[in-house]
């Protein structure tokens, strides 16, 4: 996409908190972001010093509704962020209860042991734990659930709640955290549960800590050859 | 739009009890919720509406900041910037988001809603970033060629990507890039002698 030579990171992190980047660059940066605490540092440090600029926007006062459409959206959700993360993952395993009775079963495993012992870390053999993901949907109260099984190399990903516009579908992403090239983890179904095995190439990069993007693509996902649509959401996969 | 009101003494306070109600939204205090909204909502809502220039749009990318700052309250590190400068950047970088997003909503269906003009707020308590790196990042700006200078300034208030910048101007995507992360460089430079 350039015919400037790659830029070093203090350039990277400045194009980056400018929004100059797009397709697979700002997904990269964004994913740099996301993984690497001296990028992310770098970011905030142009963040800081460019806000100031921010103040030459004159103040305009929100119409009252806006204040009330917060309050509703929040209402009905739980008093504080980290109970409503708590019943969020416990919707998710009501969710992918459905999917398969294997995965079924052990996700109730978990379920039970997350429930009982909230604040002590299970000890799981590494390759076991399944990897979780769940990932916000801008604007909405939805949230793409991301559910890895490295046991059984499966991804299930659910998109409840979605509804197709008709003219764009949804792509998520995998972000190596050995900064080598996005994969894809395909596209969402939105409305869907779907369950898919993942090539071994990609499952061997699905870690703990990796971040998920999603991006909005024409039909059908990413067309060969073209940038990346714009990212929508993000997460990141945590071993349970 | 350079003209500017000096720092009020009150602003220092204003930020303080910002900088408390941040840190009472980590615990899950709704109340500091409002408490902040109603302290940066003004400002967080102009931003909004220059970035996206539609009334509609930038209710909706305001009520999406808020919204976004509840369940994650824990993103803002009382260590790092004054609370206004962090909130003032996550509500420009939601906004851009949506501008970009939008924007290919549009170009596929073609249409476009009217922009009504909101009330500019006199009235709303002016909580400025940060006096002293305000001067810096305005006179390091000043100090860059026109052009870069320019292009630098309509990346972070329209939102404009190299691609954009480039096909804008005319000029070569890769003579763009050069051209502003020469430009970056000396930014970078004069910044810090202001640290």
């Amino acid at each position: 996409m350039t015919d400037a030579p790659r830029p070093d990171d203090d350039t990277l992190t400045a194009e980056y908190a400018l929004g100059l980047l797009e397709g697979e660059e700002l997904l990269a940066a964004r994913g740099r972001e996301a993984s690497d605490p001296s990028f992310a540092a770098a970011v905030a440090w142009w963040q800081d010093r460019l806000a100031p600029m921010l103040d030459e926007i004159s103040p305009a006062t929100p119409r009252a509704e806006v204040w009330r459409r917060i309050e509703e959206a929040l209402d009905g959700a739980a008093p504080s962020a980290e109970v409503i993360d708590l019943r969020n993952r416990m919707r998710r395993w009501q969710v992918f209860g459905t999917v398969s009775a294997a995965a079924a079963a052990a996700i109730a495993v978990f379920a039970f042991t997350f429930m009982t012992l909230p604040t002590t870390p299970q000890v799981q053999p590494q390759a076991e734990a399944p990897l979780v993901a769940s990932v916000p949907i801008a604007d909405t109260d939805l949230r793409l659930a991301v559910t890895y099984l490295p046991d059984r190399g499966e991804l299930l990903v659910s998109a409840s709640g979605l509804t197709a516009d008709g003219v764009h579908d949804h792509e998520l992403w995998l972000v190596p955290q050995d900064d080598t090239p996005l994969l894809s983890l395909g596209v969402v179904a939105p409305g869907e549960e779907r369950r898919v095995t993942l090539e071994p190439a990609v499952a061997a990069k699905m870690a703990d800590g990796a971040p998920l993007l999603l991006t909005r693509e024409p039909l059908g996902g990413k067309p060969e050859g073209v940038d990346a649509g714009p990212v929508v959401a993000e997460g990141q996969l945590k071993k349970i | 739009m350079r003209g500017r009101l000096p720092v009020k003494p009150a602003s220092a306070a204003a930020r303080e009890r910002l900088k408390a109600a941040m840190a009472r939204l980590a615990g899950g205090d709704r109340g500091a919720l409002e408490e902040i909204y109603r302290a940066t909502s003004a400002k967080l809502f102009g931003i909004c509406l220059r970035i996206l220039g539609d009334e509609k749009e930038a209710e909706d990318a305001l009520q999406d900041v808020y919204i976004n700052l509840w369940r994650r309250a824990d993103r803002y590190d009382p260590g790092r910037a004054s609370p206004i400068a962090w909130l003032a950047t996550f509500a420009r970088n939601r906004a851009v988001d949506r501008l970009r997003a939008g924007k290919l909503r549009q170009a596929s269906v073609g249409e476009e809603e009217a922009a009504p003009i909101a009330d500019a707020s006199p009235l709303a308590e002016d909580l400025l970033i940060d006096a002293e790196r305000e001067a810096r990042v305005h006179q390091c700006i000043e100090k860059l060629e026109d052009e870069p200078r320019s292009a630098i300034r309509s990346a972070f208030f329209e939102g404009r990507t190299y691609a954009d910048l480039a096909e804008s101007s005319g000029t070569p995507l890769g003579t763009m890039k050069s051209r502003i992360r020469r430009a970056l460089a000396r930014l970078k430079t004069c910044l810090e002698k202001g640290e």
